[in-house]
């Protein structure tokens, strides 16, 4: 954002504002003379939270109109003023509540049905995606919903920021003043603010289906804004029009997960963006990367509640990562603060203002300041709207709307007596005058009946002794019947009403009068059984024992709850670092020159291999020594192929050439698949987009750094890759029979494709070639998705294809040599062994599977014998896994190309490491145990091709990472925290605090999983 | 009298084919795993009509040649009883993508009476990848609904589902409720929830078998039910009851439903949580068919070897197990069924109990180990030969394998196209 210019924005909107008050407020004619008002009102007596910094005892606020004109201790209230007593009442300004929909219509989708929508069905000059319409203006939708607009009042809040929360660019948000009682007089011009998130909400258009898609789609529409302000001659659009507005407006991003944070902060320096944040409630567990964004946060502090433990089948099955984020929840606010984040909180999430509250004094109770959350509650958020020069605080000048509480609502339960919006008074309820609790002695008419009253505040009960005779086996005894009595307290009124069937009465008595606590007396008139009207009264004779309350629902602050690396099963307690190690006497693979070497040495120094061979090597003071004999040395396994730790889809399956988007905008660190990896001696691997599309999405090459940020398992200065798929599944023809729409249905269509693809390339290469040497004067359009192709024609960027029928693997090599490129990698690649010559004077790599078959119909020539005659002609080979649980014992499926085909079994182990590291172009870091490597190490306890083998340790750069005994520890670990927590849930529980746990279906992705979530279907790869 | 003695090697054993019909055959000097836990570093055995009638020490072993039609020298090689593929989908699938090709799930809650053996192809190109791995027989199971169907049990060779049948009818599927379950398919997953309908679906498999048990009893019924006629053999010992089920609570529940409706042959099908409760199966005898070694824990905390481990866990527990293979891609899978017992043996399982875990004590469970599950004197001829460990990728090389006395090819179509595009290169 341009500060400058928001600056000369906000002065122009504070003049205009200024000349609406002094003028006329209401342009409509007046039925008659206008309604009177007060003109002043003085609040005396009253603890007054001015703003975070000051709470002054015993204060007056003036108010006049609709502003604070003065605030103090020591201030003459005007002659003129309406005085008002707040003894023992506390002030508050009102809240302002940044995330709000109240008063704005839900969005609707403009289609129905299941074949797919590949076009808007928008009527008008817009975007040509449903998801973005930065356009829809929340001024325009608004209308005062007076419910909606009590709850939040209810909790506190005085103004909220309301917009239609729906899509990837939301539109724009209004600013209502709640409570005003005129409309015009709700919506405020203070602020522009345009809303943004990660989903597509109700557009049911394909594109896109995933995060990285949504991702991509946001990124060009910021590009296709920049082209339409710079370009002359265009087409209107209303959509980038709106987009063009809102760079210069406050803008806020919906995230639904800490990292989502992360990424569209990415987006954010791309184009030079102030985003603020929503969060999602779990920012704690990476609050270093989020301070260092600078930006402000907007937490929801709807923690969870705690799930319902007491059946220890139901309990065992929650997963420890939910278990310990309930627990650190609560601390978010406090964690990220501590780190000096600006923070906003919004009520989002909550039903009632008691849930809320409870949650603001939880928050406070864990350690957030009650400064700190009265400014989150109100200056920050003014702040981050730019309109904290009217709201916020009440500091002289500002709006006068404010809360009366009968007590301070931070500390303890209180009361909403009173809420004022800009200047207009509205009362809640008020504090009872009368404290009545206590045993009367009621007369009516000659009756005297011993009555109790029980209860606080405005809520009574109460009973009458009635003693009667009653008769059995002869005998008659003394009976106490308690007659239930109901008992209204209002202002000075009292009504008391209870029935009564004895010999003297039989029926309904009805009382009301007037009530003098000071002598503890109440007296009026009221109608009898009999009908008669009568006087009664009664006395006090006991005053109730006054009983000291404390709030139970607040869990006390727990200095056990402290977040892991990541915050979960097997997480660290601190992320590991790199160590000096030396391994000895071991059998040590070394896929070099020097082969399998027995009694081996390995030096790992600083994240690199510094030693590697035979013989004695002086070791390096204050090394780890670790003693091989009878272990097996090997680098760790790439995986070439892999979905794991992918957030939100895996297909950009929207579009056929999807080459904009990229899986490494995606990469999430917190998938435990990254630790079983790790402990099947996975230290790397190439994490790829599915096969929906012919030309499918950029891959992420990873470390598996378990513990670390999806930044720092990035591998650095890795090439670049991008996934293209064939057959099947790019003509979608196990997708159900409705989808028959995007082309191409056939391997025909899908060669076409290519072409159209690379045309389109080159064509948009030469137009920017024209605007750089100057033959045209605009620049062309940005566009993601050719950008990428060209990278792939200049051989900028490697293909890895999805392919299985030989004449689809032909065709496409026709492509790539009349385009000049060579294809990288055919991966699955079944039928590679029909044309592996041809394969090889290509020049194409392999990474296929072992011996996987019989899943589709274009896999029944498939043979297992496949990576051995690929090999034999010269391909490099790799055995890649495509799937989490396989990913996890690719040394079991290294060994089955000695099986089929008899591979020896050191080129068996390199098609799991060196070939993959070659055909990812990593092999000069990693792939083999050699000098100056990457230390990526697997330590095994036998032969790693043998069915025995089991991993003892897997190291990355250098860090022990994997530790077969140390893991053992973690999982008595997880059971023990696991066990104290369900313990302190139980405890939760019997406050009546539950709800039922909802166990997530356990999906995986694989190559042809469409959609934002994980696949239960069976593999069809 | 023709005698051959044979040398083994891939060729002359390609030669033979699944026509050769030798009456007596005798096995000479290989390393024997019997399937029951013994072995024998040199073991000769002979084979008539189809029958082991002798398994000998061949050191100790004199024999005349021309007593034999063929002789075959195994000196340095292992032998194996044929594998056991329980609780799969083979021969009732041949391309899982390809819904004509999918014969294993029908449309029903109640399906006791869907007979498997019927479907069963044996000319499957499946089942011609699997045999060559060790596995020579498999129990054919259907899919879906409560109870799925009955199964039956079949060699993976043979010239029609008649003489393939090794077991007709071996035991109906019922699959027991999750105690977790919940709605919705993958692209629009609805969430799980405890209990959520778990007692009523409970309730209504209790109500079909009391109602099953209650037909049983009637002497002479006037008109047939086929669904409860095909429950009838579940009561009196001559069928199974495989109940699929994994969680604590189910496992708990099936225990207890039955023995209170006294099912002579329960077995648990999946087992993850067996282990908790090991104490209570082999009090009850109920064995478990577990779950797929090669599977990803349930939940995050899980041991991540717990899959891995579990057949060493239940050993430990004292309860009867034999390893199954239910899952991704299950039919092409079941060729890797010896590597999954090869993976339970890396964490914990003898080699030879790993062995029995996929050949006698499936049979034992499936209740054909009268004829089936080892190399003992009775029992069918039917078994293999492995170059090395069979249990080990880099070793199974199955270079003879006979089913009750027939030799089987140990080639496929997929090892054809290999010698195929082989010659194509080496023009």
């Amino acid at each position: 954002m341009n500060n400058s210019n928001l600056i000369l924005k906000r002065t122009i909107v504070v003049f205009l504002a200024f000349i609406s008050t002094v003028t006329f407020g209401q342009i409509e004619p007046n039925n008659g003379v206008p309604d009177s008002k007060v003109k002043m009102y003085a609040l005396k007596n009253a603890t007054i939270m001015v703003n975070p910094e000051k709470t002054i005892e015993q204060g007056t606020l003036l108010i006049q109109d609709d502003e604070i004109i003065k605030i103090g201790t020591l201030i003459k209230i005007p002659n003129n003023a309406v005085v008002i007593d707040c003894e023992g009442k506390t002030i508050v300004p009102s809240f302002i509540e940044l995330s709000s929909s109240i008063g704005i219509p839900e969005a609707k989708s403009t289609k129905t049905g299941y074949s797919p929508q590949l076009d808007s069905y928008k009527k008008g000059a817009y975007y040509w995606n449903e998801s973005i319409h930065p356009e829809v203006d929340a001024n325009l939708l608004y209308s005062s919903p007076p419910n909606v607009n009590t709850s939040l009042i209810q909790k506190g809040f005085g103004f909220a920021l309301t917009h239609q929360k729906d899509g990837i660019m939301q539109g724009k948000g209004a600013f209502v003043a709640l409570g005003a009682s005129d409309i015009h007089k709700q919506l405020t011009d203070w602020s522009d603010t345009y809303f943004y998130s990660l989903n597509k909400g109700k557009s049911k258009q394909s594109y896109p289906s995933s995060q990285m898609g949504s991702i991509a789609l946001l990124r060009q529409a910021f590009y296709d804004a920049e082209w339409y302000q710079n370009t002359s001659d265009k087409e209107r659009n209303l959509s980038l029009e709106a987009i063009i507005s809102a760079m210069e407006s406050t803008q806020i991003f919906y995230t639904n997960d800490k990292w989502e944070i992360l990424r569209s902060a990415k987006i954010a320096r791309e184009f030079n963006l102030n985003f603020n944040y929503i969060g999602s409630g779990n920012e704690y567990q990476i609050v270093d990367d989020i301070a260092a964004l600078n930006s402000t946060i907007i937490l929801p502090i709807n923690f969870p509640k705690a799930y319902d433990v007491t059946n220890p089948y139901i309990a065992r099955q929650i997963p420890l990562s939910d278990l310990k984020h309930w627990e650190m929840a609560p601390h978010n606010p406090r964690i990220l603060r501590e780190k000096g984040i600006n923070l906003c909180i919004t009520s989002e999430g909550h039903k009632t203002a008691k849930e809320f509250w409870e949650h603001v004094r939880q928050m406070i109770n864990f350690g957030l300041s009650e400064s700190d959350a009265l400014n989150a509650l109100t200056l920050e958020p003014a702040k981050t709207i730019g309109a904290d020069d009217r709201i916020g605080s009440l500091d002289i000048g500002k709006k006068a709307s404010l809360m009366i509480y009968d007590n301070n609502p931070f500390t303890d339960k209180a009361m909403l007596l009173e809420s004022w919006s800009m200047g207009e008074r509205k009362v809640h309820s008020e504090v009872p005058k009368h404290k009545i609790a206590g045993k009367y002695n009621l007369i009516i008419k000659d009756r005297h009946l011993p009555l109790t009253i029980k209860g606080e505040g405005n809520k009574f009960s109460g009973n009458i002794s009635l003693i009667s005779k009653k008769v059995s086996d002869g005998i008659s005894k003394p009976d106490t019947i308690k007659l239930k009595t109901k008992v209204i307290l209002d202002g000075n009124d009292i009504t008391i009403q209870f029935s009564i069937h004895d010999s003297i009465w039989d029926g309904s008595t009805n009382l009301r009068g007037k009530i003098n606590s000071n002598v503890g007396l109440m007296e009026g008139e009221g109608m009898i059984p009999t009908g008669e009207w009568i006087k009664w009264s009664a006395i006090k004779t006991e005053k109730s024992k006054s009983k000291k309350k404390t709030d139970k629902t607040v869990i006390p602050f727990d200095s056990m709850a402290v977040s892991w690396f990541p915050n979960m099963a097997y997480g660290f307690d601190s992320i590991p670092e790199s160590q000096t190690l030396v391994i000895e006497h071991a059998t040590v693979w070394t896929n070099e020159e020097d082969g399998i070497i027995e009694n081996g040495t390995v030096i790992v120094k600083d994240g690199k291999i510094t030693r590697c061979g035979k013989g004695k090597f002086s070791k390096p003071k204050g090394a780890i020594i670790i003693d091989g004999t009878g272990l097996h040395v090997t680098s760790g396994i790439i995986d070439e192929h892999s979905h794991i730790a992918i957030s939100k889809g895996v297909n950009e399956a929207g579009q056929a050439i999807s080459a904009e988007v990229s899986i490494a905008d995606v990469v999430h660190s917190d998938d435990i698949n990254i630790y079983r990896q790790l402990a099947g001696g996975v230290t790397a691997a190439q994490l790829l987009h599915g096969s929906a599309n012919p030309i499918g999405g950029q891959s992420a090459l990873i470390k598996l750094k378990w513990g670390y940020t999806p930044e720092e398992m990035l591998i650095d200065n890795a090439p670049k890759f991008i996934k293209f798929a064939l057959g099947e599944n790019v003509k979608q023809s196990n997708w159900g029979d409705f989808n028959r729409v995007r082309f191409p249905q056939t391997r025909m269509g899908v060669e076409q494709v290519y072409y159209d693809g690379f045309e389109r390339a080159k064509a948009y290469r030469k137009a920017k070639d024209d605007f750089k040497k100057g033959i045209i004067n605009e620049a062309p359009r940005v566009d993601l998705e050719l950008e990428v192709l060209i990278e792939i024609l200049e051989s900028k960027r490697f293909v890895t294809c999805h392919s299985y029928i030989q004449s689809e693997i032909n065709m496409l090599m026709h492509v790539a040599d009349s385009m000049g490129f060579r294809l990288n990698t055919f991966t699955h690649i079944l039928e590679g062994y029909k044309l592996a010559d041809k394969m090889a004077s290509h020049g194409a790599g392999a990474s296929t599977f072992s011996d996987w078959w019989a899943y589709k119909f274009e896999v029944n020539d498939a043979i297992p014998y496949n990576a051995k005659i690929m090999s034999d002609q010269g391909i490099v080979v790799a055995i890649n896994s495509d799937d989490a649980e396989m990913g996890r014992r690719l040394n079991q499926e290294a060994a089955k190309t000695v099986k089929y085909g008899g591979m020896t079994e050191e080129e068996a182990w390199k098609t799991v490491t060196l070939n993959p590291a070659k055909l990812l172009h990593l092999d000069d870091r990693m792939g083999s145990l050699k000098e100056d490597k990457d230390a990526d190490i697997v330590i095994w306890s036998a032969n790693p091709l043998s069915i025995q083998a089991k991993v003892l340790y897997s190291i990355v750069d250098g860090v022990i990472l994997y530790d077969r005994e140390n893991s053992h520890e973690l999982e008595a670990r997880n059971q023990r925290e696991k066990a104290r927590i369900i313990a302190k849930m139980l405890d939760s529980n019997s406050l009546g605090k539950k709800r039922t746990f909802v166990k997530k279906k356990k999906g995986h992705f694989h190559c042809n999983t469409v959609g934002e979530e994980e696949s239960l279907e069976q593999n069809h790869h | 009298m023709k005698q051959i003695i044979i040398t083994l090697c891939f060729s002359i054993v390609t030669m033979i084919g699944n026509t050769q019909e030798a009456k007596k055959i005798l096995l000479l000097g290989g390393y024997l795993h019997v399937g029951n836990g013994e072995i024998m570093e040199s073991a000769a055995i002979g084979i008539e009509d189809g029958t082991i009638s002798f398994v000998k020490n061949s050191l100790a072993y004199t024999y005349k040649a021309e007593e034999w039609d063929t002789i075959i020298e195994l000196k340095g090689k292992q032998i194996y009883p044929g594998f056991v593929a329980p609780n799969s989908t083979l021969g009732l699938t041949e391309i899982d993508a390809v819904r004509a090709t999918r014969d294993f799930d029908d449309v029903g809650k109640f399906n006791p009476h869907v007979r498997s053996q019927i479907a069963f192809n044996v000319e499957s190109k499946v089942v011609s990848t699997v045999r060559t791995n060790g596995v020579l027989m498999c129990q054919a199971t259907p899919r879906g609904g409560f109870i799925s169907g009955t199964s039956s049990i079949m060699a993976l060779d043979g010239w029609n589902w008649e003489d393939a049948t090794i077991s007709k009818d071996d035991g109906i599927h019922l699959n027991w409720p999750s105690s977790m379950q919940g709605g919705g398919w993958w692209a629009q997953p609805a969430p799980k929830k405890p209990n959520d309908k778990y007692g009523e679906r409970k309730r209504e498999i209790i109500d079909f078998f009391q109602m099953a048990k209650a037909y049983s009893n009637e002497i002479d019924p006037k008109t047939i039910d086929l669904r409860l006629e095909a429950m009838k053999a579940c009561f009196n010992g001559n069928k199974r009851v495989y109940i699929h089920a994994n969680e604590l609570q189910e496992i708990v529940d099936i225990i207890e439903f039955s023995t209170s409706l006294d099912i002579p042959f329960p077995v648990i099908v999946g087992g993850y949580d067996a282990h908790l409760v090991t104490r209570q199966l082999k009090d009850a005898k109920i064995p478990v068919m577990v779950v797929r070694p090669h599977s990803l824990p349930e939940n995050e905390e899980d041991d991540i070897d717990h899959a891995y481990k579990l057949p060493a866990l239940l050993k430990a527990g004292g309860v009867k197990f034999c390893i199954q293979n239910t899952g991704d891609m299950e039919a092409m899978n079941a060729r890797n069924l010896p590597f999954l017992a090869g993976t339970a043996m890396a964490y914990g399982l003898s080699l030879e109990d790993a062995i029995s875990s996929i050949s006698l004590w499936s049979c034992e469970i499936m209740g054909i180990n009268k004829n089936y599950g080892s190399i003992e004197k009775g029992k069918s001829a039917t078994l293999f030969v492995s170059d090395g460990n069979a249990l080990d990728m880099r070793s199974n090389n199955i270079s003879l394998a006979i089913i009750g006395g027939n030799f089987m090819s140990t080639t496929n179509f997929q090892t054809e196209l290999y010698h195929k595009y082989s010659k194509k290169y080496t023009k």
